[in-house]
């Protein structure tokens, strides 16, 4: 039989091909209706938020840092609780890395705030000496592309009923409502809103005028995304 | 007319030696400043404090890895591809116009598509997804340029003349069908630009824009059903292919044996599919994806020493030429790399091996292993064998093709030695409690312990790069130096002094 | 013996020397090799498996190696021939055929019985290796007390404070509280201008802020600037200097004679204590400063630990 497929290579190809395509089916279908279910205590992300996970992506820092708790006790010790599959639903693209050069940030708004954020983004070697993450000085001048998040938000809610706009159940029995605007401008305003509540915090003059200007710094966004990681 | 020798045709092989060469030095010239970097973070500021945004780690690295396997092992596949192809199909190119004009269409988009490429990653136009990066309008020509690959790849085996397909063949077809798949979906993804706000406002925000059709765990599951299969099939299946015509054909033996090498293929092909799941073990993809992760992992340990073992065999009785060719000593490591990083991969897939190696620099380790010993090493000596056939000239010197040789090996070694101790230490010090059970390192510890492993390494990666820069030196002389007679070279590669 | 093995064997033992070596690393000087190993599985299996990939590597490739220098190719030649690489007839290497099906049927061994019958789940071993984990330090830690209290605080606090705080605890040039010492002048006058609200009692028990603060020595006018000032140097310089006055006359209410705090009413602010300590960890701090983030994930024992550790260090 295989000489004769090797004498007629469209029956190899698709040889070849029915070999491959198989484990996919099998492996990765089963899995995709129960996995996309949010856990409780899961939101969308607000727009802010979301222009902070821009940001992380543009700078690519999942090339060092992984955001999935493993159920190890030195890693729930380390990070707290270990990573649930529906806490990633709203996930676009999913972001736990494969590499730790630096620590698991699946929950680092739990410990760290703010202000540190902003020491250690500036400058990480000040705060944390012997540090070998790079300073990223320019997300304190870029200023966070609030149009694309509002696009991507507007897609996610149409495409996937990312739920923009209801009440979602928290932990606490409460409930969260992530408002998503009605129009581009209403987007600014809205994200501009969050980035005062960050900026509140803040030490850098520069960023803080930036925002009672109206403007939003990547940093800020950035910021709001880590205390929103928990 | 009949009687004459083919005259194959290069002209697209040259072209893709090329870039090969050109991609290969500006990948590992970046690879090595990442390295350099770890070690040295005051280099994320190589081009100064204005600059940094575009020459600082994170924004290289993703631009390392796609030069080194779109760039540099891509373009290698290509070459010898043109090369070996022909030539066991025996057919020439030139014979067909329309393959020839496919081919050139194939060389010139592929350049287009790595220049957006390159720029974008600078510009931190990326979708995070490692190996998967680019943004949808990137994605589209990757396609094309890959349908044109096909179709110049099949067109040629249309007009063949030798009608039973050589080994290589199997797995150059292979590695068009298995990157296609992969490639189409786990970029299935949706422009931002069409969406509508309530307001009625379009075309929002950065068109390149878009966001992935998966969410989630479901994401992770396809992205590493394609991360691992972008290594099966672009750092194994067309590097196989490479070796199953170069090795014999240099050392002028006969395969070892028919039978392995089909049991190995098709072994190969029907296994590694599933090993995906080892890149997710302890991740929140259902135990039993993972179990069978590390399961299919353990297995695939054969159909992947069934190829390193037949080409081993396939140069029984013949250590005078191992001993006499460095070209052959290439090929022989190379071998003997793919066998280490193939019982590497496996270990590491073993749940309790990866609870210590994922997430550090062992992984690292084991990819360098791989793509330096293995891919690297082949993809040169291929093209140390076609240098002197597509430009009738002998490799210029046997003396730095030796030298480098060396070199290489030194780097290599010092790579995956430094990235064993620094993998496996960092894994064992963040599980470490102290004696009241607290965690006994804070992470900062963990990393500053590096330091030593850090620079070793990268000076492993610069030694590679210098050998690297040798074997494109080598290569630059052959195309200038005095031409050799005009008959056709059977096996061994003529070298000069 | 050949060369061949005297490298194999070369290149083994420098593999294992690395090995080894990273097990020195790990335990950072001070914990025996067969502690790492010993004390969890999983090292003890990854080193396993590292020596079992090189030692299996290196000596298979000798192996062949070795065919390379003593065998010769022998066997039929298929018909067939490209571009002139001939093919042999010969049979699968009774070996790699052997290995190979076993591998296939362990797997499907595996697969059907081995990993069904053990009812694996990844969360369950999770939870028991931290019951197993909790019980062995409970039993160990749960009554230690004085230096050993202090010695547990500080590989608490290296472990998960100093990345703000610093290694000596100082702050790093006031991007966070120096813990040496109580408080900073500047914090104070930042806590009297605008009030306090960070639960420090344990309980939401705010301190008012400058217009809620009266001096009884000037007839309960509102504490001025220049009182604030003096009085924050007074509370920074641990209770001594000038600025006794104003303390007495508008603090000492809440905060008790030598700042020494007073039950439900005001935290002592003249020196760290477990209590207090334990109430930022768990409740979380905002100040001049910054943001002190709350510390769930520590257990009442490692609070207190570290209370005493903070205690000790800022007498
Ligand atoms: C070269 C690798 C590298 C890159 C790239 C990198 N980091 Fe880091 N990061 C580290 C290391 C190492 C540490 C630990 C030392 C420290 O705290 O500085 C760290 C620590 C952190 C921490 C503190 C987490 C904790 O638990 O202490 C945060 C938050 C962080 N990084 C965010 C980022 C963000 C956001 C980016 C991208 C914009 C980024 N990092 C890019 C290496 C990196
Ligand atoms: C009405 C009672 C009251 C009075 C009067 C008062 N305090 Fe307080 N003070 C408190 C309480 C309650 C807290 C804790 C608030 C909290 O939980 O954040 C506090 C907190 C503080 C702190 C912050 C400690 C820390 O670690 O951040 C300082 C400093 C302080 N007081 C100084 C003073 C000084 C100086 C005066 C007099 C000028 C004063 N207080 C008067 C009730 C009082
Ligand atoms: C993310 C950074 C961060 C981490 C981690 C952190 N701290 Fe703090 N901590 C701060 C900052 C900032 C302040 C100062 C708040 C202020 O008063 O403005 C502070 C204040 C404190 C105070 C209060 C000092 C006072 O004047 O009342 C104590 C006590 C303290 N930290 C202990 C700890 C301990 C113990 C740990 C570790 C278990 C820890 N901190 C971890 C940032 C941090
Ligand atoms: C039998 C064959 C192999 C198996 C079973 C295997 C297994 C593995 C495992 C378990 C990981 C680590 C996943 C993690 O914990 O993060 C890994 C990573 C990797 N391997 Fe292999 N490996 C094999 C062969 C190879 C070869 C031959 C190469 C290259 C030439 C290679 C390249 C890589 C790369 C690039 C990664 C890194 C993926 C990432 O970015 O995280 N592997 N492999
Ligand atoms: C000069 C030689 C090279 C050096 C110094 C080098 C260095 C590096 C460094 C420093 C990293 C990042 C590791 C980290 O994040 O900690 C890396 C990643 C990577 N390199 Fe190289 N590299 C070299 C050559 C190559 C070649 C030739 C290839 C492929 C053919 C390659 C493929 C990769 C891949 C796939 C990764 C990602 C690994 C992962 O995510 O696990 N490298 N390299
Ligand atoms: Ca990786
Ligand atoms: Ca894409
Ligand atoms: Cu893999």
């Amino acid at each position: 039989m295989f000489h004769w497929l090797e004498k007629h290579p469209f029956f190899f190809a698709v040889g070849v091909f029915i070999a491959i395509a198989f484990a996919g089916l099998i492996e990765i279908l089963p899995n995709f209706a129960q996995a996309s279910r949010p856990v409780i205590g899961t939101a969308p992300y607000s727009t802010l938020e979301l222009a902070g996970r821009h940001v992380y992506i543009k700078n690519s820092c999942n090339a060092c840092h992984s955001q999935l708790v493993r159920p190890f006790k030195s890693e729930t010790d380390r990070y707290g609780h270990y990573s649930l599959s529906g806490e990633y639903a709203y996930d676009r693209p999913f972001l736990w890395g494969s590499k730790r050069t630096g620590p698991d940030l699946m929950r680092v708004g739990n410990y760290r705030t703010t202000d540190w954020h902003e020491n250690h983004m500036k400058d990480p070697h000040s705060v944390v000496p012997g540090s070998i993450m790079p300073a990223y000085k320019w997300l304190f001048t870029n200023k966070a592309d609030i149009d694309t998040v509002y696009a991507e938000q507007l897609t996610v809610a149409q495409h996937f009923s990312v739920p923009y706009n209801q009440d979602v159940p928290m932990r606490d029995g409460s409930v969260k409502n992530v408002k998503m605007a009605q129009s581009l401008s209403e987007a600014h305003e809205i994200a501009l809103e969050e980035a005062k509540a960050v900026a509140v915090d803040m030490k850098d003059q520069d960023v803080k005028d930036a925002v009672s200007r109206g403007e939003i710094p990547e940093i800020v966004a950035l910021i709001a995304y880590m205390n929103s990681l928990k | 007319m009949e009687n004459r020798p083919l005259e194959y045709d290069y002209t697209i092989a040259k072209m893709f030696m090329l870039t090969t060469i050109v991609l290969g030095i500006v990948g590992m010239l970046i690879g090595v400043i990442l390295a350099f970097q770890l070690a040295f973070p005051g280099l994320n500021l190589i081009l100064g404090d204005n600059l940094a945004e575009y020459t600082n780690f994170s924004r290289l690295r993703p631009l390392h890895t796609d030069a080194v396997i779109f760039g540099f092992t891509l373009s290698g596949v290509f070459a010898t591809w043109y090369y070996v192809g022909q030539r066991v199909l025996k057919v020439s190119m030139a014979e067909s116009k329309l393959l020839m004009t496919i081919g050139k269409l194939h060389f010139w988009l592929y350049l287009a598509v790595v220049a957006a490429a390159v720029f974008s990653l600078f510009a931190g136009v990326t979708t995070s997804k490692e190996y998967a990066e680019f943004e949808w309008p990137i994605d589209i020509g990757v396609v094309v340029v890959w349908v044109l690959f096909g179709m110049s790849m099949f067109g040629l085996i249309g007009i063949r003349r030798e009608k039973s397909l050589y080994i290589s063949v199997w797995y150059y077809i292979a590695t068009f069908l298995g990157i296609a798949m992969l490639y189409l979906f786990n970029n299935m993804e949706i422009p931002t630009m069409f969406a509508t706000s309530p307001a009625g406002e379009t075309g929002i925000g950065a068109w390149y824009h878009s966001v992935s059709m998966y969410a989630g765990t479901n994401d992770a599951l396809v992205q590493w059903w394609y991360g691992h299969n972008a290594v099966a099939f672009g750092f194994t299946v067309p590097i196989v292919a490479m070796i199953y015509y170069f090795l014999p054909k240099e050392s002028g033996q006969a395969i070892y044996s028919y039978k392995l090498s089909l049991l190995s293929f098709w072994g190969l092909m029907f296994v590694y599919l599933w090993a995906g799941g080892h890149h997710l073990l302890y991740s929140t993809v259902p135990d039993w994806m993972q179990t069978m992760g590390s399961i299919f992992s353990i297995i695939l340990i054969l159909p992947s020493w069934g190829s390193a073992i037949n080409m081993l065999l396939t140069m029984k009785g013949e250590w005078q030429q191992v001993a006499a060719s460095p070209l052959i000593k290439f090929m022989i490591l190379a071998s003997t790399f793919y066998m280490f990083s193939t019982l590497e991969g496996p270990i590491q897939a073993i749940k309790s091996v990866n609870a210590i190696a994922h997430f550090t620099d062992w992984i690292v380790g084991h990819v360098h292993d791989g793509v330096l010993g293995w891919v690297g090493f082949m993809i040169m000596a291929a093209l140390y064998h076609m240098a002197p056939r597509v430009f009738k000239r002998e490799i210029y010197s046997k003396a730095i093709m030796t030298a480098q040789f060396w070199i290489q090996t030194l780097g290599v070694v010092l790579y995956f030695t430094s990235m064993w101790i620094a993998g496996i230490t960092q894994g064992m010090m963040w599980r470490a409690h102290d004696e009241f059970g607290n965690l006994a390192y804070s992470f900062i510890d963990t990393v500053t312990v590096l330091h030593p492993y850090y620079a070793i390494r990268g000076v492993g990666g610069l030694l590679y790069l210098v050998g690297f820069l040798m074997f494109a030196y080598n290569i630059y002389k052959t195309m200038s130096s005095r031409p050799v007679e005009e008959r056709e070279l059977q096996s061994a590669s003529p070298m000069g002094a | 013996m050949n060369k061949l093995y005297l490298w194999g064997i070369i290149v083994v033992a420098i593999m294992f020397g690395a090995t080894a070596y990273t097990l020195v690393l790990t335990g950072g000087g001070n914990k025996s090799l067969t502690d790492i190993l010993s004390g969890d599985i999983v090292n003890a299996l990854a080193i396993t498996g590292a020596a079992a990939l090189v030692v299996i590597t290196v000596f298979v490739v000798i192996k062949y190696v070795r065919q390379m220098q003593v065998d010769s190719a022998t066997g039929d030649l298929a018909d067939e021939n490209w571009d002139g690489i001939g093919e042999y007839k010969n049979s699968l290497p009774t070996g790699w055929a052997v290995m190979f099906l076993l591998t296939m049927v362990w797997g499907m061994w595996y697969w059907t019985i081995g990993y069904p019958v053990n009812a694996y789940s990844q969360i369950g071993e999770y939870n028991e290796d931290t019951a197993v984990h909790n019980a062995k330090f409970e039993a160990k830690y749960k009554d230690i007390t004085g230096d050993r209290l202090v010695e547990m605080g500080e590989s608490v606090f290296l472990a998960e404070c100093k990345v703000c705080h610093g290694i000596n605890a100082d702050g790093i040039d006031g991007k966070a509280a120096n813990l040496n010492h109580r408080i900073d002048a500047a914090s104070v006058k930042h806590v009297i201008e605008n009030g306090s609200n960070n639960k420090l009692l344990g309980f939401e028990m705010p301190m008012p802020d400058r217009n809620g603060l009266m001096n009884a020595n000037s007839g309960y006018a509102p504490i001025t600037d220049a009182e604030i000032e003096l009085v924050s140097r007074f509370v920074a310089n641990g209770m001594t200097g000038e600025g006794a006055e104003v303390f007495a006359g508008t603090c000492v209410m809440c905060h008790g004679a030598d700042g020494m705090g007073v039950d439900s009413m005001g935290p002592n602010i003249s020196k760290f204590d477990t209590v207090l300590v334990t109430n930022v960890l768990t409740h979380g701090k905002k100040g001049m400063i910054g943001v002190m983030p709350k510390f769930d994930r520590l257990n009442d024992k490692q609070k207190e630990a570290v209370g005493a550790y903070i205690t000790n260090i800022s007498k």
